[in-house]
């Protein structure tokens, strides 16, 4: 057994970012339906929405030149790579090298920057702002994912996105402030979640005609398969991000495996872990929908300032990392 | 040595026979054709030392106050040398097409092209001289050069005005310089830059004045923030070629400089590591934060080299902790990342001048509020803008992204000593994090802007690609820059030695080679990775192609229910960017005239908003008020003729007491 759970992990992880999109999106809506007391589409309902779309003929505007076409597969692409770096289980991904986490952002900033410029290709005033506003709010979040990258390579004295959701060594850390940094840091990347994936109280993203919206609004004039990748593609860096913490506060510690750190070792708790975040993920959809139905949308001007906080939240978690390993203050 | 003799007496000959010639299309060839020779001459002997072969050392000598002239050609010269030259070239390409509505009128197009020659000149003095006095003449040649470069046009007040504030500013650069080098020169007794080593090798007061003076000089000259006032303005006026040329590859003596002195410093201090590092992060921000702002597109970029001079210097002050700490692997980030980074910004950077310069030559604006739809009149030109500004935002799998890899892999090294050191890292690598997302930001909004939607204005037409010559010179610089963010082996390669000299200054001659390996493996994914990313895109889009429904069809843009949208009604650089802009109000300032229509008959109004240089305001604020402030001081001591007196009494005999203890 010990043998194939590296495969057998793999291809389960490959199969959450593979699936996990259309549930966690079903799971989202149907938590949402719920408290409205809605009965709510089935869970898989997105999967034929993506269907009916990759059937259609797709039309394009008039004003609209080659990057539209194309930009839409460039954020899938850039997602599903992002994607091969995003651990579920700690210590677990499907791709691994020294530093990968600001390849990682970077590539997610790479989607962004074709989103934007689709949206800039229509020459829509519409999707003008969506693009002004996706392009402003996603920088003010961008130092929150950095802080908290710092924070856990300081926690878990590890150097690799998959690794860095790993507990650190026992004793390198006073426990008690090893975890009150941890949970600064969930709450800073719920936060981000919040903004990368246009979610309320930063975005809605049920409604797209509002002068109020940002990511929907961007793209207004995709139709058809291009607009499935874009969905897609959101879907799935939602699921990215739920997986990063979901293997945060995962407890249960499965392999340290990846080529820079040797061969597997604990193997055991491999497939109990995986489950394990498989559920985390499931609470965090259940949290959005939650944060959903109870909260409405911010203002346009409260946004930057909820971007602060978010970023506060990764510094107050750096502050208790370096508490704990006896830093400066 | 030889070639490099040969190679600067090429260069004053096609600067001579580009005067000399008649005709302005033989003036301009000959300086291209003698650069090209030139540039050559200088590769081959800079490229073995690149590779590991030995430095070239030679000497001169000359009447008194210069004595020995040493010629030494260190790796990081060689470095500096070999892309100096061949982006002149390209450059002076570029201005064959830029320039050539002018060739058949009655103007000397040749006295341009020498400038340009005497510019590649200038370079083989600074990068390879030993000798202060020979230095500065380099320098002062590279300062003069530009300037008359930049004022191509001269018969407009506006540029003569930019020509004279750069003029200014770099001769400032020159005064703390000279100050630095007299008080090494009078320390060590010599103009040797050998003897200023024994100066510099010893911590003394003296060193940390001569240093700071050192900074601020080599500071002015590369545009750090608070000392950029001249740079946004010397690139909105200068010709597009002079512009790229100044950014990517004349301002990086700057750089160079504070390189080739912490060379001969050996082991810094820890402070100084700590105010590069803050000042070029300030610098980074700030730099960037008035590239969202700006309307005139070289005026932004102008403002981006703001920023990337900061990005270098993060690396810079990395590599001074790492050589405080006696850190190999952080020392070789640090320099590698910053030396790197130099590269890569002349690579994207005059790309992007270059493209800019384009849209001017053939839209006659670079206004982003007036363009719009250019991607299908400049199809090549629009491609080369749009990569340029990926790698400008460090996005892999493009150049930038592998120098800024290489800083923040030293800002997060597990090897850094002190766990306070650690927390600012962090800092400044969400610091860093934030410059990337707003110079995506602002790289979105400019190309975003000019090449895509529709033309916002409707009496700027274009009607045809750039000249071949220009595009040329774009395209050579995106293949380096691919070549880098592809194959980044290359480019460690290219900086290894380099970076060397820096372990081997800093007393960790030992620990050469795994510092250096490290770089290496610290590359080495992103080759796989880029490869695979390509890889993944050309699948997706090719199965996309091939699976699902194509079509032709068009229909306007959904513009939700409004049936008379027209371009004006597009989203401009000023809306694009005031959302995010507002929150940073504070540091950044608006100046907005306006006359709205009023009333129930309303007459003309306009509006018009554009965002000042804030430091450059206060500057002159200080300096016009500064007069006026002391009046009204020595007013209100008139009042009190006694204390006047007692206190010009007071300084008088200070003076002379300090005058009688010397």
């Amino acid at each position: 057994m010990s043998a194939q759970l590296p495969t057998l992990l793999s291809s389960l992880t490959f199969l959450t970012f593979l699936m996990g999109p259309i549930f966690a999106i079903g799971l989202i809506n149907r938590t949402k339906a719920i408290w409205a007391g809605r009965k709510g589409p089935n869970l898989d309902q997105f999967f034929f929405d993506l269907a009916r779309l990759l059937k259609k003929t797709p039309v394009y505007s008039e004003t609209t030149s080659w990057i539209f076409q194309i930009a839409p597969w460039v954020v899938l692409t850039t997602t599903v790579m992002a994607a091969a770096f995003a651990p579920i289980v700690p210590g677990f991904s499907l791709f691994s090298f020294p530093y990968d986490f600001v390849y990682f952002a970077y590539l997610m900033a790479m989607g962004r920057v074709f989103i934007i410029l689709g949206a800039l290709d229509t020459g829509s005033s519409f999707e003008g702002m969506g693009a002004s506003r996706e392009a402003g709010f996603s920088a003010l979040i961008e130092p929150a994912l950095f802080f908290a990258i710092g924070t856990l390579a300081i926690l878990s004295g590890n150097t690799s996105l998959e690794t860095l959701t790993q507990a650190g060594a026992p004793g390198s850390a006073a426990a008690g402030y090893a975890i009150a940094s941890r949970f600064f840091i969930f709450f800073a990347l719920f936060i981000l979640l919040q903004f990368e994936a246009a979610r309320i109280p930063v975005d809605d993203p049920n409604t797209h005609l509002e002068l109020t919206m940002i990511h929907e609004v961007m793209i207004l004039d995709h139709s058809g398969p291009e607009l499935a990748a874009v969905q897609y593609g959101s879907a799935l860096k939602f699921v990215v991000l739920a997986g990063i913490m979901a293997a945060l506060i995962n407890p249960i510690h499965g392999p340290i495996h990846g080529p820079i750190h040797g061969p597997v070792q604990d193997p055991e708790n491999g497939l109990l872990s995986f489950a394990v975040s498989l559920l985390l993920i499931a609470a965090i959809c259940v949290l959005i929908g939650l944060s959903e139905s109870l909260m409405a949308r911010f203002r346009l001007k409260t946004i930057p300032r909820y971007a602060t906080l978010g970023v506060l939240a990764a510094v107050l978690g750096l502050a208790f990392a370096l508490l704990g390993n006896g830093g400066p203050l | 040595m030889d070639l490099i003799l040969a190679s600067a007496i090429i260069l004053l000959l096609g600067a001579v026979l580009g005067l000399a010639l008649p005709g302005n299309t033989r003036r301009v060839w000959s300086s291209i054709v003698s650069q090209l020779i030139a540039s050559v001459l200088i590769l081959i002997p800079t490229i073995p030392i690149l590779l590991g072969g030995p430095d070239i050392r030679h000497e001169f000598f000359w009447s008194f106050p210069v004595n020995r002239i040493g010629i030494h050609i260190d790796a990081l010269g060689a470095f500096f040398l070999s892309f100096s030259l061949p982006m002149t070239l390209l450059g002076t390409i570029y201005a064959l097409g830029y320039l050539s509505p002018y060739f058949d009128k009655k103007r000397h197009a040749g006295i341009h092209f020498a400038i340009l020659n005497l510019v590649s000149l200038s370079f083989i003095l600074i990068y390879t001289v030993e000798n202060a006095m020979v230095f500065l003449l380099g320098w002062e040649i590279a300062a003069l050069a530009a300037w008359l470069a930049v004022i191509w046009d001269y018969k407009n007040q506006k540029i003569r005005f930019a020509g004279f504030n750069y003029l200014v500013s770099t001769h400032l650069s020159l005064l703390f310089l000279i100050a630095g080098f007299m008080i090494m020169g009078s320390s060590a007794g010599s103009f040797d830059f050998q003897e200023f080593q024994k100066f510099l090798g010893a911590p003394s007061i003296l060193r940390n004045v001569t240093i700071l003076l050192l900074l601020t000089s080599f500071g002015l000259k590369s545009a750090y923030f608070p000392f950029h006032t001249w740079l946004p303005r010397a690139h909105s006026a200068a010709p597009a070629h002079v512009s790229a040329l100044m950014s990517g590859v004349i301002h990086k003596a700057g750089i160079y400089g504070i390189l080739r002195f912490t060379l001969l410093m050996g082991t810094p201090d820890r402070w100084m590591g700590w105010t590069i590092l803050i000042f070029s992060t300030i610098s980074a921000l700030m730099g960037v934060l008035y590239t969202a702002t700006q309307r005139d597109l070289k005026r932004l970029l102008g403002y981006s080299s703001t920023e990337n001079v900061g990005i270098v210097g993060i690396g810079i002050g990395l590599g001074y902790l790492g050589l405080y700490w006696h850190n190999p692997v952080i020392t070789a980030l640090g320099f590698a990342g910053a030396i790197l980074h130099v590269l890569n910004h002349a690579l994207f950077k005059c790309l992007l001048f270059y493209a800019a310069g384009a849209i001017y030559r053939m839209t006659h604006t670079i206004d982003l509020e007036k363009l719009g739809g250019l991607l299908k009149k400049m199809p090549q030109t629009g491609v080369f803008f749009l990569f340029g500004g990926l790698a400008i935002s460090a996005l892999p799998p493009l150049n930038g992204f592998v120098s800024e890899f290489l800083i923040y892999q030293g800002l997060f090294h597990e090897s850094v000593p002190e766990l306070s050191a650690r927390g600012f890292f962090i800092y400044g690598a969400a610091m860093l994090a934030l410059v990337g997302a707003v110079s995506a930001l602002s790289m979105t909004r400019s190309f975003g802007i000019t090449f895509l939607g529709k033309p916002r204005d409707s009496s700027i037409t274009c009607h045809a690609e750039a000249p071949l010559s220009m595009r040329f010179s774009m395209a050579v610089h995106l293949l380096g820059m691919l070549i880098i963010g592809f194959m980044p082996f290359i480019a460690i390669a290219w900086v290894t030695e380099p970076a060397k000299l820096f372990l081997v200054a800093g007393g960790m001659k030992a620990d050469v080679l795994p510092a250096l390996a490290n770089l290496q493996n610290a590359v080495s994914p992103l080759t796989k990775i880029g490869a695979l990313f390509m890889a993944a895109l050309l699948a997706i889009l090719s199965l996309r192609w091939l699976m699902l429904p194509r079509s032709n069809r068009r229909h306007v843009t959904w513009g939700c229910g409004y049936s008379v949208a027209n371009p004006r009604m597009q989203y401009t650089g000023s809306s694009f960017s005031e959302q995010f802009v507002s929150v940073f109000r504070s540091l950044l300032r608006k100046v907005r005239r306006d006359q709205l229509p009023d009333g129930p008959f309303p007459g003309d109004g306009y509006l018009n908003t554009h965002y000042v240089d804030a430091v450059e305001i206060k500057m002159f604020k200080v300096l016009g008020e500064g007069e006026r402030l002391i009046e009204l001081w020595m007013s209100q001591l008139k009042d009190e003729p006694r204390f006047a007196f007692g206190l010009g009494l007071f300084f008088l005999i200070t003076l002379a007491l300090v005058v009688v203890g010397r």
